[in-house]
C-alpha cells in the first residue's frame, strides 16, 4: 500500500497529486510479454508433456502479477494473503486427483471390448 | 504479534465508542481491509473454486478421450480424439478462410490485459481524488470490455456456423459447425465445454461491464467525491481484474495446452 500512495502531506487542498502509474506499465510489459513468450512456444514446439508444463508455468506467473500487483494483494496484510492462497492451493490437488481419475476412465473405456 | 492480537481492558470495551484495534477483538477492519473489499475478496474466492470446477472437469473429460498421435499436419476432425485448438481457432474476421492459428484469440487477450491496465489507472486516479482521470481510464475500461464482448460473440458465431470445409461423419452426412448434441471439431463434450466454459466467463466480463457503467455515472455525479473516497472503484477493479485472470487460465487450458 504505502509503496503507491501518493505523497497527500505535500499537496495544497484542492490540488491533485501527479499520477504515479510507471509501475503499471511495467506489469503491463511483462504480461505482454509472458503471452508472447507462449506464442513462440506454440509455434516452435511439438505439443508434449513439456511444453504443458511450460504453459503451466508461464500462466502461474502471469496469474501472479495479476494477483499480486493489480489486485494489490501483495501489499495486504499477511492474514489476507494466506485466506486467499491456501484454499486456492488445494484447489490444485482437487486438479491432479480428477485428471488422473478420466486417464483411468479413458483407459477403461477403451480396453473394454478388447 | 503478542501485541496485535491483545484483547482490551474491561474498561475501554466498556466505553461503547472505544475503537476496537486489535485483529480478534471485534475491530471493523480485520484484515487491515474495509468490510466491503474484504467481501469482494471472498466472492472472488468462491468464485474461483466455480470456475476451477470448469476447468477440473475440461482437463479429466480431456483426458478421458483419445489423444492425436500422428504428425499435427495430418490432423483432421473426427470424434474418436480431442481436437488439436490451433485448428479449430484459426479464423480472424474479415480474413475469410486464412489460416491464422489462434491469431484471433490472441488479440482477444491482449484487449482483457489492456482493459484490466486501464482499470488500475481508474484506481490509481481514485486514490488522488481525480474525477477526470477516473473518467477516462473508466471509458476505456468499458471501451475494452465491451470489444472483448464483441469479439467472443464473432468467435461463437464462428464455431457455430464452422469452417468451409465439413466433417464427413461415419455415415456420409457432412457436418458443419457445432452445437450441444453434436460438432465438427471432435467428442460432443468439446463443444460443450466450450460453450459452458467461455459462455460463464463472457457472462462474467458482461456483469462487469455493467457495474464499470454504473461506476463512471456514479463518477460523473460526483458521488464518490462526495462520499470522500473511490473505494467502490477498488471493489469492482477487483472483480475486473479477476475477470481477466479467470481468461488467463481459460486461454492456457483451452487453447494452448
Amino acid at each position: 500500500m504505502a509503496s503507491h500512495a501518493p505523497t497527500e502531506h505535500t499537496l495544497a487542498p484542492g490540488e491533485i497529486a501527479k499520477p504515479n502509474t510507471g509501475w503499471i506499465w511495467r506489469v503491463f510489459g511483462i504480461l505482454v510479454l509472458i503471452t508472447a513468450v507462449e506464442f513462440v512456444f506454440v509455434f516452435l514446439m511439438h505439443p508434449s508433456t513439456l511444453r504443458n508444463s511450460i504453459f503451466i508455468v508461464l500462466t502461474i506467473f502471469k496469474a501472479f502479477f495479476i494477483v499480486a500487483e493489480f489486485m494489490h494483494l501483495k501489499h495486504e496484510t499477511k492474514g489476507l494473503i494466506w485466506t486467499i492462497l491456501v484454499p486456492v492451493a488445494l484447489l490444485i490437488w482437487l486438479l491432479v486427483a480428477l485428471i488422473t481419475e478420466g486417464s483411468f476412465i479413458g483407459e477403461v473405456l477403451q480396453n473394454m471390448f478388447k | 504479534m503478542a501485541q496485535s492480537t491483545t484483547l482490551q481492558s474491561p474498561a475501554a470495551a466498556a466505553t461503547h465508542d472505544a475503537p476496537r484495534t486489535g485483529n480478534w477483538d471485534g475491530g471493523n477492519e480485520p484484515f487491515k481491509a474495509s468490510y466491503g473489499k474484504l467481501m469482494m475478496w471472498f466472492f472472488l474466492l468462491s468464485d474461483a473454486f466455480t470456475f476451477a470446477a470448469f476447468l477440473t472437469t475440461y482437463g479429466m473429460i480431456r483426458h478421458k478421450h483419445e489423444v492425436f498421435t500422428g504428425e499435427a499436419k495430418d490432423f483432421v476432425f473426427s470424434t474418436r480424439w480431442w481436437p488439436i485448438p490451433d485448428h479449430v481457432f484459426n479464423a480472424f474476421p474479415g480474413m475469410g478462410e486464412a489460416n491464422v492459428p489462434l491469431g484471433f484469440v490472441a488479440l482477444m487477450t491482449m484487449i482483457l490485459i489492456l482493459s484490466s491496465v486501464t482499470m488500475v489507472l481508474a484506481v490509481e486516479a481514485g486514490h488522488r481524488m481525480d474525477k477526470k482521470d477516473v473518467q477516462k481510464w473508466l471509458l476505456w475500461t468499458i471501451l475494452f470490455g465491451s470489444t472483448f464482448l464483441l469479439s467472443q460473440a464473432w468467435e461463437w458465431s464462428h464455431f457455430i456456423h464452422g469452417h468451409a470445409e465439413p466433417t464427413i461423419m461415419a455415415d456420409g452426412t457432412k457436418l458443419f459447425g457445432a452445437n450441444l448434441s453434436m460438432n465438427q471439431y471432435g467428442p460432443v463434450l468439446f463443444a460443450d465445454l466450450f460453450f459452458f466454459i467461455t459462455g460463464f466467463h463472457g457472462t462474467h466480463v458482461f456483469s462487469g461491464v455493467c457495474l464499470l457503467v454504473w461506476c463512471f455515472i456514479a463518477t460523473t455525479n460526483g458521488t464518490f467525491e462526495k462520499r470522500g473516497h473511490y473505494e467502490m472503484i477498488e471493489k469492482i477493479g477487483l472483480y475486473w481484474h479477476f475477470v481477466d485472470l479467470v481468461w488467463v487460465f481459460v486461454f492456457t487450458f483451452f487453447y494452448l495446452v
